[in-house]
């Protein structure tokens, strides 16, 4: 079962006007795939994971979008749309585990909560059978010991496969996973990466990952979309989007990375890092033209002008980005 | 040649835990020393150690050769030696004052002439590319990018031979990482200065650092110069740092 | 300056602040045009004993025909300059003690910590009844030791504020370019302590004035001839019988006052202090 958003727009009331925060998303993430949905600060991209989940701010209000999630389609602009889906549809894997984790309850608690949910059915034994499964699944060690532990007794990492073990009991459709990785050392964030993508390829659901780090989607997704000041700039499978950017925000933020196996110069004062120059543009007051222009390497007068609408890269399936330079020649 | 920091055999306890537990390492003079590690790896109670911000339980460090006291003196020593950028160079600037204030008040350690010191804060914001009216502004009325400028200015301007840079990349979107990275870069080749980076970022420490070493619990696990330390590791533990690093290198 | 216009404004913003606001200047103005619209507060007209409110007497007479108007008007500005001094300096002591302690740490802020506390072991009242019977009634006398009851307070306050500050890197930054410590107690510290700390003050300012009331009315403030507050309360309550308006004028003038200095000081906190409002 696919996952589908479209045309998601957020716009946030703050005191001197509106700010848009998300200006016409859309993006699929197909069956036991994962989407890696990237972006700097400022470009709105939590904002995706809690207009999904019904999550957001006072404040906020989504103008337009929809969700189809498990075959019914979800019309995000009503408060509340995606509540029935919570903890059942639809799973969160947030930066802080804190944020899904009740301090006074023991991880046995928590999963059998998710499960009481989820299978009314079963009963306790079997539940508790279930999770503590559920954990040996998540490589945390001796799961008979956690279960009866609090979660202030666990590290940051443990905590995280506890959220992940509630999301494996809970079968969603779609999982979010918002920076989930962010607060860990790269050690950890390697296995914890690797039960998400045991988790998916479990359940088979989709999972929508929101990273700031291009190397994290690059390493574990399947798909990409870039994500700048609240516009999606391309959308396409990570080996094809890696191969040929279809749009230079991509192509220079590949550039920003810094891989372990980049050439090192010998006099170390030699090497030297890309930058994007420029600023984010007003959220308040949408420049007209191209999103990126004024930052953009490429740019030509039409880009001042025209918005650009998602033109297809080199013909290869599922693979668009909204750059001026891709219109074929009229 | 003395080196710049040495550090034998330091000891710092929270509570049960080690937080160096038995540290020892020389950072030579010029160039750029990298120390990595996870968190809990105390690297930055190393950081702050050799900053004089922590006290040692055991051990000792020296400074371009000399144990600094705590003492007036010692601080004002210590101050003239050695600076620190720290993760969040913004936050270092004390909110309610003007910058060209926080300026002032190196030159008043210093023991120099207010017009001396304006001078040569003029060159410094002018090669670090920021307006020199900023001194007429409070730290929150300038951008986070101008600020952390204005920080490392401020530390410049003590004129350190050392400078410790704690996470400098720490926080920051990819595409202004590298600004700061290269402005590093600059001031290493300008002046003749010591740079300690403290990072669990390996891709950037193998890049600027000429000697790295790896730490993990307090302890030292390993050292070397950083372009075969990262290449050709020899303990399994950096290995696996390594090897989690995620990559991004283009598989075609 | 436009830091007062701008927390004036935001002040107005609200109900609670504008009554505050309201109360206080009216409590304010009360007490300075008072002399200037009615009779001496110490003239004595016996023939003019208990008058109920009237034209010439505004708020009556009292029990030797001394006008009342007059004599509330000089109790409360006896009492807001009383209030206003004791918060004054016991806020400026008391930060400069915490600040210093909270900065220097060590057996030092042991010893001002051990102090604050037998000072708050006591019961205000009780504390500054022993005070006074030990060192006399005299009104700079008076001032000085309330003050000393209201410093802890301050001083716990600014204490906590400064180990806060204490870790911050601009703190730490200041000690590595080994800025002079009274430099950075002064310039860095102070002013990051001055908020909460001018909270504080506006909401202790009522509780000074009742205080200083109470004592008056028990007779170990303000002495006769001079009248506060509490003194006209007590007088009042002494020939109830006779008259009640004596009182009830003091005791209105005394709740408005309270009232208003409460109301602005929450209002002062909320703008100030906005952290400790609260998420709805």
């Amino acid at each position: 079962m696919s996952v589908r958003v479209r045309n998601l727009a957020v716009d946030y009331s703050v005191s001197d006007g509106t700010a848009h925060a998300l200006r016409d998303i859309s993006f699929d993430i197909p069956e036991g795939e994962m989407l890696g949905l990237v972006g700097e600060s400022g470009s709105g991209k939590s904002t995706v994971a809690f207009a999904l989940m019904g999550l957001l701010a006072n404040n906020a209000t989504v103008t337009s979008g929809s969700a189809e999630i498990h075959g019914r389609t979800y019309d995000l602009t009503r408060p509340g749309a995606t509540t029935a889906l919570r903890g059942r549809g639809m799973a969160m894997i947030f930066q802080d585990p804190m944020l899904s984790l009740n301090p006074v309850f023991t991880v046995g608690r928590h999963l059998l909560e998710v499960l009481r949910r989820r299978h009314p059915e079963t009963d306790r034994k079997s539940r508790l059978a279930m999770a503590e499964d559920a954990l040996a699944k998540v490589k945390l060690g001796d799961p008979k010991r956690r279960m009866s532990q609090y979660p202030h007794e666990l590290s940051g990492g443990m905590r995280q496969r506890v959220v992940i073990a509630m999301a494996l009991l809970a079968e969603p459709t779609l999982l979010i996973a918002d920076e989930p990785t962010t607060a860990l050392d790269v050690t950890v964030e390697s296995q914890i990466m690797r039960q998400i993508i045991g988790l998916r390829d479990r359940i088979g659901c989709a999972v929508l990952l929101i990273t700031h780090s291009l190397g994290v989607v690059t390493s574990y997704c399947d798909r990409i979309a870039v994500l700048y000041a609240g516009e999606r700039l391309e959308n396409g499978t990570v080996g094809a989007v890696q191969a040929h950017p279809g749009h230079p925000y991509t192509r220079m933020l590949l550039d920003c990375e810094v891989p372990l196996e980049r050439e090192r110069l010998p006099l170390t004062t030699d090497n030297r890092f890309t930058v994007i120059a420029g600023d984010l543009p007003d959220p308040r007051q949408r420049p007209p033209g191209c999103i990126f222009n004024g930052r953009c390497d490429v740019s030509f007068e039409d880009c001042a002008r025209i918005v650009p609408a998602d033109y297809p890269v080199d013909d290869s399936r599922g693979h668009s980005a909204r750059c001026l330079r891709l219109r074929s020649p009229l | 040649m003395t080196a710049a920091i040495s550090v034998d055999n330091a000891f710092v306890r929270f509570g049960d835990t080690a937080a160096l537990n038995g540290v020892s390492l020389e950072v030579p003079q010029g160039g750029c020393f990298g120390i990595v590690g996870e968190s809990g790896s105390g690297k930055t109670t190393l950081m702050r150690a050799v900053l004089g911000l922590q006290k040692l339980e055991k051990g000792e460090i020296r400074i371009a050769g000399r144990v600094l006291g705590t003492d007036r003196g010692g601080l004002k020593q210590r101050a003239s030696i050695i600076q620190p950028i720290f993760q969040d160079p913004a936050a270092s600037l004390s909110p309610r004052c003007r910058i060209g204030m926080l300026m002032d008040e190196v030159g008043t350690v210093l023991g120099e002439a207010r017009e001396e010191t304006r001078g040569r804060l003029n060159g410094l914001l002018r090669r670090l590319g920021i307006d020199p009216g900023v001194v007429d502004k409070y730290p929150h009325e300038v951008s986070g990018g101008q600020a952390r400028r204005v920080a490392i200015a401020r530390a410049l301007l003590m004129r350190p031979s050392i400078i410790v840079a704690d996470e400098p990349t720490a926080g920051l979107d990819v595409s202004v990482q590298g600004d700061l990275l290269n402005l590093l870069q600059d001031l290493r080749q300008a002046e003749n200065i010591t740079l300690v980076v403290i990072s669990h970022n390996l891709a950037v420490v193998r890049l600027i650092a000429e000697d790295a070493i790896v730490m993990r619990q307090g302890v030292v696990v390993e050292g070397g110069e950083a372009g075969a330390l990262f290449s050709a590791p020899g303990e399994p533990y950096t290995q696996e740092l390594l090897a989690s690093w995620p990559h991004i290198s283009v598989r075609q | 300056m436009k830091a007062l216009v701008g927390t004036l404004r935001r002040i107005c913003s609200e109900r609670d602040g504008r009554l505050g606001l309201l109360f206080s200047v009216v409590v304010v103005l009360f007490a300075l045009v008072g002399p200037l619209v009615s009779p001496s507060p110490n003239a004595i007209d016996v023939k003019a004993r208990f008058e109920p409110p009237s034209v010439t007497h505004l708020f009556g007479t009292d029990n030797i025909g001394r006008d009342l108007m007059a004599r509330t008007s000089a109790g409360t500005r006896y009492a807001l300059v009383l209030a206003v001094t004791i918060v004054l300096i016991s806020s400026i002591v008391g930060s400069l003690i915490g600040i210093s302690a909270g900065v220097l740490g060590g057996w030092y802020d042991r010893a001002v910590t051990a102090i604050f506390d037998i000072i708050n072991a006591f019961p205000p009242l009780i504390l500054a009844f022993a005070l006074i019977a030990l060192y006399g009634t005299g009104p700079v006398t008076f001032i000085l030791l309330i003050t000393v009851v209201f410093i802890p307070q301050f001083g716990r306050m600014a204490r906590a504020r400064a180990q806060a500050l204490r870790s911050q890197s601009f703190i730490e930054a200041e000690r590595l370019l080994a800025v002079h410590p009274v430099t950075i107690a002064l310039r860095h510290f102070l002013p990051n302590v001055a908020g909460p700390v001018i909270v504080l003050a506006s909401m202790n300012l009522p509780v000074v004035i009742t205080f200083e009331a109470s004592l008056s009315f028990l007779g170990f403030g303000v002495q006769p001839p001079k009248s506060s507050l509490g003194t006209l309360i007590k007088d009042g309550f002494v020939s109830i019988n006779q008259s009640w308006w004596p009182t009830v004028s003091a005791a209105i003038v005394l709740a408005i006052a309270t009232l208003g200095a409460t109301l602005l000081g929450e209002a002062l906190r909320r703008v100030i202090d906005p952290k400790t409002t609260g998420v709805r």
